[in-house]
């Protein structure tokens, strides 16, 4: 059973080199004055990372959303908040370490102190008791670890089955995973029953997510004329909330926002 | 739990205006924020009137507290200078109609929730402001909005509402340029489109 161990250690090895290959995959598109890629490279990633956007959208379509459906009506808001909650305490530690590692000690303190006091107290994570507590989450990633140090994001990107990306957020999601309470009391198991229902908390985690955005993707697929690019937009905006982090690029956080009426996004 | 969040700022988004002069100050604007959630918080969420009546009222606010042409004008990007002026209005119409139903849909998921507010931001427009707030959404961290204030002649309106750093206007821009762009038809599929959305669009 040592080699499901190796197994383990191996794919984690091989997610980790793919998601550092495509980083600097990336990274190359990108000339070194940081410009723009040429429009024939814009345009090829735009056409990858559509064919990529269907096939996750016909996935989700015919799997996971009907599952996360039947899941919903089986389930209350009760439970579902409960299921959310305690997979939020489980990425306490990596707050833990980012705060840290993003020079603000008295957050990693608080997350700290979050971990243990919902972990015991809040029976196993299920209920967040130390928010009552003055305790309030302070979420910390890798990738504001790397947007604090001023690594840039890179171009957007779909990835099959995992959904929209930058590198750098790949990279984010990658390091924080090791972070993972769960990734080291499970890195030496090798007990079948045990590892079966490991998959089974990771698919419980995700379908309980997708069955809380229900209504808000059902919305987005009603009304927009174009998923994908209603998708990127809100995706790469939602990450402006990392621009502020590193000091070269910080400005008022709203101004980004500012309507300029020459500029021609699309 | 983002949904809650959407739902909530643009129903109250709707409500209201008034007045004032002069460039626009940071206490006007946030007072102008203050009465509109609370309008809409009281007079349609939480008021125990009929759906029907809602929805009117919802419509009426929107409508006289959301300055549409504005950011219509903004929304199409350079499509817009060269749309004719039957089209500009055709589309300013479709798109109105469109976020009235999409949000009048979800009254109910804003009951109970109330705006926090955090202060102001300046623009690099004189006569704008963005008021910051949040919502607590009953658990995790609480939701953050971020409102875009307009004085338009001693008239403040709301020009755009930023959910979780995501701006409906700009959200909105990138889609209908991207889909321009790539419809042989252009603006005039557009407006066909969003019109046959807000058709299917119901309760």
């Amino acid at each position: 059973m040592r080699i499901q161990i190796e197994d383990k250690g191996k794919q984690m090895k091989k997610v980790l080199a793919f998601v550092t290959a495509l980083f600097f995959l990336n990274a190359c598109a990108t000339n070194p004055d940081g410009t723009k890629l040429d429009t024939t490279d814009e345009t090829t990633l735009e056409a990858y990372n559509r064919s990529v956007f269907n096939f996750n959208y016909q996935l989700d379509k015919k799997v996971l959303k009907p599952v996360a459906k039947g899941y919903k009506s089986v389930t209350n808001q009760f439970f579902r908040d409960r299921v959310t909650t305690f997979f939020n305490n489980l990425e306490e530690p990596a707050s833990a370490i980012n705060n840290l590692l993003q020079g603000n000690v008295k957050s990693s303190g608080v997350s700290v102190g979050r971990f243990v006091i919902n972990s015991t107290l809040g029976l196993l994570g299920t209920f967040d008791v130390a928010t009552g507590w003055k305790l309030v989450q302070e979420k910390a990633d890798f990738d504001g670890t790397l947007a604090k140090y001023c690594v840039p994001d890179g171009p957007f990107v779909v990835i099959p089955v995992l959904g929209p990306a930058t590198p750098r957020y790949l990279v984010g999601w990658g390091a924080d995973s090791l972070a993972s309470p769960t990734f080291w009391a499970l890195y030496d198991v090798d007990d079948d029953g045990v590892n079966a229902v490991a998959y089974g908390a990771y698919a419980l985690k995700y379908v309980n997510k997708r069955a809380e955005a229900l209504t808000l993707t059902d919305d987005f697929e009603r009304n927009s004329v174009d998923l994908y690019t209603t998708m990127k937009s809100a995706f790469m905006q939602n990450r402006q909330k990392y621009a502020s982090l590193c000091a070269q690029t910080a400005e008022s956080e709203n101004l980004s926002y500012d309507f300029d009426f020459d500029d021609e996004d699309e | 739990m983002k949904k809650f969040l959407y739902t909530f700022a643009f129903a109250l988004s709707l409500m209201f205006a008034h007045s004032a002069h002069a460039a626009l100050s940071n206490e006007q604007a946030e007072s102008f924020i203050k009465k509109v959630t609370n309008q809409g918080i009281e007079e349609i969420i939480n008021a125990n009137v009929s759906l029907k009546e809602k929805d009117a009222r919802f419509a009426k606010l929107f409508n006289e507290y959301l300055d549409l042409d504005f950011i219509g004008k903004f929304v199409l990007g350079r499509y817009w200078k060269t749309a004719t002026p039957k089209q500009q209005s055709e589309f300013i119409s479709a798109y109105r109609a469109l976020n009235i139903k999409t949000w009048s849909a979800r009254f109910d998921e804003f009951k109970g929730k109330s705006f926090v507010f955090k202060g102001t931001t300046p623009s690099n427009s004189d006569n704008q402001v963005f008021v910051n707030t949040t919502v607590d959404m009953g658990q995790g961290a609480p939701a953050k909005v971020v409102w875009r204030v307009k004085d338009t002649k001693g008239e403040l309106k709301i020009v755009d509402i930023i959910i979780e750093n995501v701006s409906l206007a700009i959200t909105a821009r990138n889609e209908y340029t991207a889909y321009i762009k790539k419809n042989p038809n252009g603006l005039d599929a557009l407006i066909a489109d969003l019109k046959q959305k807000s058709e299917q669009t119901s309760r």
